[in-house]
Protein backbone atom coordinates (compact mmCIF):
# COMPACT_ATOMS: atom_id res chain seq x y z
CA UNK A 1 0.00 0.00 0.00
CA UNK A 2 2.80 2.47 0.61
CA UNK A 3 5.52 0.86 -1.11
CA UNK A 4 5.49 3.17 -3.58
CA UNK A 5 6.56 6.67 -1.92
CA UNK A 6 9.88 5.02 -3.07
CA UNK A 7 9.35 5.54 -6.46
CA UNK A 8 10.12 8.75 -8.04
CA UNK A 9 7.43 11.51 -9.13
CA UNK A 10 7.62 14.89 -10.12
CA UNK A 11 5.50 16.06 -6.85
CA UNK A 12 7.67 14.06 -4.59
CA UNK A 13 11.23 15.40 -6.11
CA UNK A 14 9.06 18.84 -5.55
CA UNK A 15 8.22 17.86 -1.77
CA UNK A 16 12.27 17.37 -0.88
CA UNK A 17 12.52 21.44 -0.54
CA UNK A 18 10.26 21.39 1.97
CA UNK A 19 12.19 18.75 3.94
CA UNK A 20 15.88 19.33 3.11
CA UNK A 21 17.52 19.30 6.67
CA UNK A 22 14.95 16.16 7.81
CA UNK A 23 16.65 12.61 8.43
CA UNK A 24 14.13 10.37 9.95
CA UNK A 25 12.88 7.01 9.64
CA UNK A 26 9.04 6.03 10.69
CA UNK A 27 6.67 3.69 10.40
CA UNK A 28 3.04 3.51 8.72
CA UNK A 29 0.46 0.41 10.21
CA UNK A 30 -2.58 -0.70 8.72
CA UNK A 31 -2.56 -2.91 12.18
CA UNK A 32 -2.27 -6.41 9.70
CA UNK A 33 0.80 -4.88 7.57
CA UNK A 34 4.09 -2.28 8.99
CA UNK A 35 5.84 -0.22 6.42
CA UNK A 36 8.93 1.09 7.71
CA UNK A 37 9.55 4.22 5.76
CA UNK A 38 13.41 6.06 5.85
CA UNK A 39 13.91 9.71 4.69
CA UNK A 40 17.30 11.52 4.05
CA UNK A 41 17.11 14.98 2.84
CA UNK A 42 13.26 15.34 2.25
CA UNK A 43 13.66 12.08 0.07
CA UNK A 44 12.49 8.94 0.51
CA UNK A 45 15.27 6.56 0.15
CA UNK A 46 13.98 3.29 1.47
CA UNK A 47 10.30 1.45 2.17
CA UNK A 48 10.65 -2.09 3.80
CA UNK A 49 7.82 -3.48 4.59
CA UNK A 50 7.12 -6.18 7.33
CA UNK A 51 6.16 -7.98 9.50
CA UNK A 52 9.18 -7.11 11.85
CA UNK A 53 10.83 -8.66 14.61
CA UNK A 54 12.53 -5.59 16.10
CA UNK A 55 11.60 -2.26 13.97
CA UNK A 56 13.61 0.87 14.91
CA UNK A 57 11.48 4.37 14.40
CA UNK A 58 11.41 7.83 15.50
CA UNK A 59 7.73 7.94 15.01
CA UNK A 60 4.54 5.76 14.14
CA UNK A 61 1.12 6.46 12.16
CA UNK A 62 -1.29 3.22 12.76
CA UNK A 63 -4.78 3.65 11.07
CA UNK A 64 -7.27 0.24 9.77
CA UNK A 65 -6.23 -0.62 6.15
CA UNK A 66 -10.18 0.62 5.08
CA UNK A 67 -9.36 3.85 6.48
CA UNK A 68 -5.68 4.37 5.18
CA UNK A 69 -7.61 3.34 1.53
CA UNK A 70 -10.15 6.24 2.28
CA UNK A 71 -7.33 8.29 2.85
CA UNK A 72 -5.90 7.19 -0.79
CA UNK A 73 -9.11 8.51 -2.82
CA UNK A 74 -8.31 10.39 -5.34
CA UNK A 75 -10.68 13.14 -4.24
CA UNK A 76 -10.89 11.46 -0.24
CA UNK A 77 -14.31 12.12 2.07
CA UNK A 78 -14.96 14.55 4.41
CA UNK A 79 -13.04 12.86 7.83
CA UNK A 80 -11.00 11.01 5.55
CA UNK A 81 -8.76 13.92 3.61
CA UNK A 82 -6.16 14.41 6.09
CA UNK A 83 -4.04 12.87 8.76
CA UNK A 84 -5.63 15.56 11.76
CA UNK A 85 -9.22 14.60 10.22
CA UNK A 86 -8.98 10.89 11.07
CA UNK A 87 -7.11 11.98 14.31
CA UNK A 88 -9.86 13.68 15.17
CA UNK A 89 -12.32 10.67 14.27
CA UNK A 90 -9.75 8.43 16.61
CA UNK A 91 -9.37 6.19 13.69
CA UNK A 92 -5.73 7.40 13.48
CA UNK A 93 -2.72 6.96 15.82
CA UNK A 94 0.27 8.89 16.11
CA UNK A 95 2.91 7.55 18.55
CA UNK A 96 6.29 8.18 19.27
CA UNK A 97 8.95 11.44 18.89
CA UNK A 98 6.35 13.48 16.89
CA UNK A 99 8.54 16.44 16.48
CA UNK A 100 10.02 15.26 12.66
CA UNK A 101 6.02 14.59 11.74
CA UNK A 102 4.92 18.24 13.45
CA UNK A 103 7.92 20.29 12.47
CA UNK A 104 7.29 18.98 9.01
CA UNK A 105 3.78 18.40 8.91
CA UNK A 106 2.52 19.78 5.28
CA UNK A 107 5.46 18.01 4.30
CA UNK A 108 4.29 14.43 5.56
CA UNK A 109 0.71 15.70 5.22
CA UNK A 110 1.35 16.06 0.93
CA UNK A 111 4.14 13.09 1.10
CA UNK A 112 1.18 10.86 1.96
CA UNK A 113 -1.14 12.19 -0.70
CA UNK A 114 1.13 11.75 -3.49
CA UNK A 115 0.18 7.95 -3.57
CA UNK A 116 -3.74 9.45 -4.50
CA UNK A 117 -4.00 8.52 -8.27
CA UNK A 118 -3.15 11.91 -9.84
CA UNK A 119 -5.94 12.12 -12.49
CA UNK A 120 -7.52 14.87 -10.36
CA UNK A 121 -4.08 16.74 -10.14
CA UNK A 122 -4.96 17.56 -6.43
CA UNK A 123 -2.49 17.68 -3.56
CA UNK A 124 -4.16 16.93 -0.62
CA UNK B 1 0.16 48.31 -18.44
CA UNK B 2 -3.22 48.43 -17.07
CA UNK B 3 -3.46 47.80 -13.66
CA UNK B 4 -6.68 46.04 -12.24
CA UNK B 5 -7.63 47.92 -9.39
CA UNK B 6 -9.60 46.69 -6.34
CA UNK B 7 -12.44 48.82 -4.68
CA UNK B 8 -10.75 48.02 -1.22
CA UNK B 9 -9.59 51.16 1.24
CA UNK B 10 -7.35 49.93 4.00
CA UNK B 11 -7.35 52.50 7.19
CA UNK B 12 -5.33 52.53 10.67
CA UNK B 13 -7.11 53.70 13.89
CA UNK B 14 -6.71 54.15 17.60
CA UNK B 15 -9.15 52.04 19.33
CA UNK B 16 -9.72 52.01 23.12
CA UNK B 17 -10.05 48.36 23.58
CA UNK B 18 -10.94 47.61 27.65
CA UNK B 19 -9.23 50.98 28.47
CA UNK B 20 -5.93 50.25 26.42
CA UNK B 21 -4.88 52.03 23.22
CA UNK B 22 -5.04 49.50 19.94
CA UNK B 23 -3.78 50.86 16.64
CA UNK B 24 -5.97 48.64 14.53
CA UNK B 25 -6.28 48.20 10.63
CA UNK B 26 -9.15 47.47 8.79
CA UNK B 27 -10.20 47.19 4.89
CA UNK B 28 -13.68 48.04 3.95
CA UNK B 29 -15.82 48.46 0.08
CA UNK B 30 -19.20 49.05 -0.97
CA UNK B 31 -22.23 51.05 0.80
CA UNK B 32 -25.56 49.96 2.81
CA UNK B 33 -25.72 47.78 5.64
CA UNK B 34 -22.61 47.76 7.51
CA UNK B 35 -21.80 43.52 7.15
CA UNK B 36 -18.84 43.36 9.82
CA UNK B 37 -16.46 40.37 8.93
CA UNK B 38 -14.73 38.32 11.60
CA UNK B 39 -11.44 36.37 10.77
CA UNK B 40 -10.50 32.92 12.00
CA UNK B 41 -8.00 32.17 15.13
CA UNK B 42 -4.42 32.84 13.66
CA UNK B 43 -5.02 34.47 9.96
CA UNK B 44 -6.39 38.21 8.54
CA UNK B 45 -8.76 40.32 7.21
CA UNK B 46 -7.26 39.15 4.01
CA UNK B 47 -9.55 36.01 4.49
CA UNK B 48 -12.69 38.11 3.08
CA UNK B 49 -10.64 39.47 -0.34
CA UNK B 50 -13.22 38.11 -2.50
CA UNK B 51 -16.32 39.29 -0.39
CA UNK B 52 -14.68 42.85 -0.34
CA UNK B 53 -14.60 42.52 -4.38
CA UNK B 54 -18.00 40.88 -4.96
CA UNK B 55 -19.67 44.04 -6.65
CA UNK B 56 -23.18 42.81 -6.33
CA UNK B 57 -22.99 42.69 -2.38
CA UNK B 58 -20.99 45.94 -2.31
CA UNK B 59 -23.95 47.65 -3.75
CA UNK B 60 -26.28 46.58 -0.89
CA UNK B 61 -23.45 46.52 1.97
CA UNK B 62 -20.56 48.54 3.57
CA UNK B 63 -18.35 45.33 3.89
CA UNK B 64 -15.66 45.62 6.47
CA UNK B 65 -13.49 43.56 7.90
CA UNK B 66 -10.27 44.44 10.79
CA UNK B 67 -7.56 42.58 11.76
CA UNK B 68 -7.76 41.31 15.15
CA UNK B 69 -4.80 42.81 18.05
CA UNK B 70 -1.60 41.11 17.06
CA UNK B 71 -2.99 39.66 13.66
CA UNK B 72 -2.42 40.88 10.33
CA UNK B 73 -1.76 44.69 10.02
CA UNK B 74 -3.21 45.35 13.43
CA UNK B 75 -0.26 46.36 16.24
CA UNK B 76 -0.19 44.20 19.34
CA UNK B 77 -0.90 46.62 22.67
CA UNK B 78 1.71 48.54 24.03
CA UNK B 79 3.85 46.68 26.69
CA UNK B 80 3.14 43.30 24.98
CA UNK B 81 5.41 40.36 25.43
CA UNK B 82 6.23 37.65 23.19
CA UNK B 83 4.23 34.32 24.03
CA UNK B 84 1.54 35.91 26.50
CA UNK B 85 -1.12 36.28 23.99
CA UNK B 86 -4.22 34.33 25.07
CA UNK B 87 -7.73 35.39 23.60
CA UNK B 88 -10.82 35.51 26.35
CA UNK B 89 -14.10 35.50 25.43
CA UNK B 90 -14.58 38.67 27.20
CA UNK B 91 -11.84 40.22 25.48
CA UNK B 92 -13.01 39.18 21.74
CA UNK B 93 -16.25 40.73 22.80
CA UNK B 94 -14.46 44.16 24.08
CA UNK B 95 -12.74 43.74 20.19
CA UNK B 96 -16.06 43.92 18.64
CA UNK B 97 -17.58 46.28 20.24
CA UNK B 98 -15.20 48.88 20.48
CA UNK B 99 -14.72 48.68 16.69
CA UNK B 100 -18.24 48.82 16.16
CA UNK B 101 -18.25 51.30 18.32
CA UNK B 102 -15.65 53.50 16.67
CA UNK B 103 -16.97 53.01 13.13
CA UNK B 104 -20.03 54.30 15.00
CA UNK B 105 -22.26 51.59 13.06
CA UNK B 106 -25.86 51.19 13.57
CA UNK B 107 -26.93 47.66 13.44
CA UNK B 108 -24.78 46.32 11.94
CA UNK B 109 -24.55 42.90 10.43
CA UNK B 110 -21.67 40.65 11.94
CA UNK B 111 -20.58 37.27 10.22
CA UNK B 112 -17.61 35.62 11.47
CA UNK B 113 -15.94 32.26 10.67
CA UNK B 114 -14.29 29.48 13.71
CA UNK B 115 -13.45 31.54 16.42
CA UNK B 116 -15.30 34.27 14.82
CA UNK B 117 -18.43 31.84 14.27
CA UNK B 118 -18.25 31.01 17.83
CA UNK B 119 -18.28 34.93 18.97
CA UNK B 120 -20.91 35.79 17.28
CA UNK B 121 -23.14 32.89 19.36
CA UNK B 122 -21.74 35.05 22.69
CA UNK B 123 -23.13 38.33 20.81
CA UNK B 124 -26.44 36.60 19.92
CA UNK B 125 -26.91 35.60 24.18
CA UNK B 126 -25.41 38.89 25.35
CA UNK B 127 -26.60 41.63 22.70
CA UNK B 128 -29.51 40.46 20.42
CA UNK B 129 -30.87 43.98 19.62
CA UNK B 130 -27.54 45.95 18.68
CA UNK B 131 -27.23 43.25 15.78
CA UNK B 132 -29.16 43.44 12.21
CA UNK B 133 -28.50 39.61 11.80
CA UNK B 134 -25.30 37.48 12.56
CA UNK B 135 -23.92 35.46 10.25
CA UNK B 136 -21.82 31.87 11.64
CA UNK B 137 -19.31 30.12 9.65
CA UNK B 138 -18.35 26.65 10.96
CA UNK B 139 -20.14 27.40 14.07
CA UNK B 140 -20.00 25.33 17.11
CA UNK B 141 -21.08 25.65 20.17
CA UNK B 142 -18.02 24.20 21.79
CA UNK B 143 -15.07 21.59 20.96
CA UNK B 144 -12.81 19.32 22.82
CA UNK B 145 -9.12 19.22 22.15
CA UNK B 146 -8.47 16.86 19.68
CA UNK B 147 -4.42 17.43 19.19
CA UNK B 148 -1.84 18.90 21.19
CA UNK B 149 -1.85 22.65 20.49
CA UNK B 150 1.48 23.43 22.11
CA UNK B 151 3.21 21.87 18.94
CA UNK B 152 1.81 25.73 17.31
CA UNK B 153 4.38 27.54 19.41
CA UNK B 154 7.42 26.34 21.00
CA UNK B 155 10.88 27.15 19.75
CA UNK B 156 11.95 23.98 18.00
CA UNK B 157 9.10 24.49 15.35
CA UNK B 158 8.88 27.04 12.52
CA UNK B 159 5.39 28.64 14.03
CA UNK B 160 4.61 29.42 10.28
CA UNK B 161 5.28 26.56 9.12
CA UNK B 162 3.22 24.20 11.85
CA UNK B 163 0.65 26.59 11.37
CA UNK B 164 -0.17 26.53 7.88
CA UNK B 165 0.16 22.32 8.20
CA UNK B 166 -3.09 22.69 10.66
CA UNK B 167 -4.98 25.24 8.34
CA UNK B 168 -3.94 23.48 5.21
CA UNK B 169 -6.13 20.20 6.14
CA UNK B 170 -9.28 22.01 7.38
CA UNK B 171 -9.95 23.08 3.65
CA UNK B 172 -11.40 20.55 1.19
CA UNK B 173 -9.56 18.96 -1.46
CA UNK B 174 -11.90 20.43 -4.10
CA UNK B 175 -11.45 23.87 -2.90
CA UNK B 176 -8.66 25.72 -5.87
CA UNK B 177 -5.16 24.85 -5.16
CA UNK B 178 -4.57 28.90 -5.47
CA UNK B 179 -7.15 29.76 -3.01
CA UNK B 180 -6.20 27.12 -0.58
CA UNK B 181 -2.25 28.44 -0.63
CA UNK B 182 -3.33 31.90 -0.18
CA UNK B 183 -5.29 31.01 2.73
CA UNK B 184 -2.40 28.72 4.11
CA UNK B 185 0.27 31.34 3.44
CA UNK B 186 -1.82 33.63 5.84
CA UNK B 187 -1.53 31.15 8.57
CA UNK B 188 2.45 31.15 7.60
CA UNK B 189 2.62 34.51 8.36
CA UNK B 190 1.03 35.04 11.48
CA UNK B 191 3.02 35.89 14.83
CA UNK B 192 4.88 33.27 17.08
CA UNK B 193 1.78 31.67 19.50
CA UNK B 194 -0.76 33.59 18.47
CA UNK B 195 -2.73 31.24 16.48
CA UNK B 196 -2.09 28.70 19.56
CA UNK B 197 -2.85 31.96 21.73
CA UNK B 198 -6.39 32.46 19.82
CA UNK B 199 -7.16 28.16 20.28
CA UNK B 200 -7.55 28.89 24.20
CA UNK B 201 -10.92 30.90 23.23
CA UNK B 202 -11.49 28.72 21.03
CA UNK B 203 -10.99 25.32 22.75
CA UNK B 204 -11.55 26.52 26.51
CA UNK B 205 -12.33 29.83 27.73
CA UNK B 206 -15.20 30.38 24.42
CA UNK B 207 -16.93 26.73 24.68
CA UNK B 208 -21.05 27.69 25.25
CA UNK B 209 -22.80 25.07 26.73
CA UNK B 210 -26.59 25.20 27.82
CA UNK B 211 -26.43 28.97 27.31
CA UNK B 212 -27.05 28.16 24.04
CA UNK B 213 -30.86 28.25 25.22
CA UNK B 214 -30.84 31.35 25.89
CA UNK B 215 -30.13 32.52 22.01
CA UNK B 216 -33.70 34.26 20.70
CA UNK B 217 -33.61 34.06 17.21
CA UNK B 218 -36.76 36.41 16.96
CA UNK B 219 -34.89 39.17 18.79
CA UNK B 220 -31.66 38.92 15.58
CA UNK B 221 -31.95 36.35 13.05
CA UNK B 222 -29.04 34.18 12.72
CA UNK B 223 -27.77 32.26 9.93
CA UNK B 224 -25.17 29.17 10.04
CA UNK B 225 -23.28 27.63 7.24
CA UNK B 226 -20.64 25.04 7.47
CA UNK B 227 -18.52 23.45 5.06
CA UNK B 228 -18.52 20.01 4.31
CA UNK B 229 -15.03 19.06 4.69
CA UNK B 230 -14.49 21.04 8.10
CA UNK B 231 -13.66 18.40 10.81
CA UNK B 232 -12.64 20.76 13.48
CA UNK B 233 -16.80 22.36 13.52
CA UNK B 234 -18.30 19.59 11.54
CA UNK B 235 -21.59 20.12 9.85
CA UNK B 236 -22.97 17.51 12.88
CA UNK B 237 -22.16 20.09 15.50
CA UNK B 238 -23.43 23.06 13.64
CA UNK B 239 -26.36 20.82 13.04
CA UNK B 240 -27.12 20.23 16.70
CA UNK B 241 -26.45 24.21 17.40
CA UNK B 242 -29.21 25.16 14.71
CA UNK B 243 -31.71 22.12 16.38
CA UNK B 244 -31.15 24.00 19.34
CA UNK B 245 -31.56 27.61 18.65
CA UNK B 246 -34.16 26.27 16.21
CA UNK B 247 -33.45 27.26 13.02
CA UNK B 248 -31.93 25.54 9.69
CA UNK B 249 -28.48 25.56 9.09
CA UNK B 250 -26.46 25.58 5.61
CA UNK B 251 -24.13 22.39 4.27
CA UNK B 252 -22.57 23.86 1.96
CA UNK B 253 -20.21 21.32 -0.22
CA UNK B 254 -16.97 21.07 -1.44
CA UNK B 255 -15.63 23.59 1.00
CA UNK B 256 -14.02 22.68 4.77
CA UNK B 257 -13.13 25.25 7.48
CA UNK B 258 -12.73 28.42 5.33
CA UNK B 259 -15.19 28.83 2.58
CA UNK B 260 -14.76 32.67 2.23
CA UNK B 261 -11.15 31.80 1.73
CA UNK B 262 -10.48 28.63 0.16
CA UNK B 263 -13.37 28.52 -1.90
CA UNK B 264 -14.79 32.15 -2.68
CA UNK B 265 -16.73 31.36 -5.46
CA UNK B 266 -18.84 28.37 -4.13
CA UNK B 267 -19.11 30.47 -0.85
CA UNK B 268 -21.15 32.96 -2.39
CA UNK B 269 -23.65 30.81 -4.12
CA UNK B 270 -24.39 30.14 -0.61
CA UNK B 271 -23.94 33.56 0.73
CA UNK B 272 -25.59 35.95 -1.92
CA UNK B 273 -29.41 34.11 -0.44
CA UNK B 274 -28.36 34.85 2.93
CA UNK B 275 -27.66 38.61 2.29
CA UNK B 276 -30.53 38.74 -0.03
CA UNK B 277 -33.03 37.39 3.24
CA UNK B 278 -31.36 39.91 5.39
CA UNK B 279 -31.76 43.12 3.13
Amino acid sequence: MFKSLIEKNERRSQLSIMAQYLNTCFMISTVDDEYLISIEKGNVTNVEEGPFVMPSYIFKLTASKNEWLKFLQSTPQPGSHDIIAMLRRKVLKFEGDLHPLMSHLLYFKLLLASLRPTESNREN
Amino acid sequence: MKIEKEPITGNYGKFEIDGVKHRIYWEEAGEGIPLVCLHTAGSDGRQYRALLNDRKILKKFRVIVFDMPWHGKSSPPENSQVGHYKLSTESYISQIMSFIDGLELVKPVVMGCSIGGRIILHLAINFPKKFKALIGLQSAGHLDPYYDISWLHRQDVHGGEVCGGIAYGLMAPTSPENDKFETMWHYMQGGPGIFKGDLFFYKFDGNIGTEIKKIDNSKCPIFLLTGEYDYSATPEETKSLADTIGIEMIKMKNVGHFPMSENPKEFLKYLHPVLEKIN
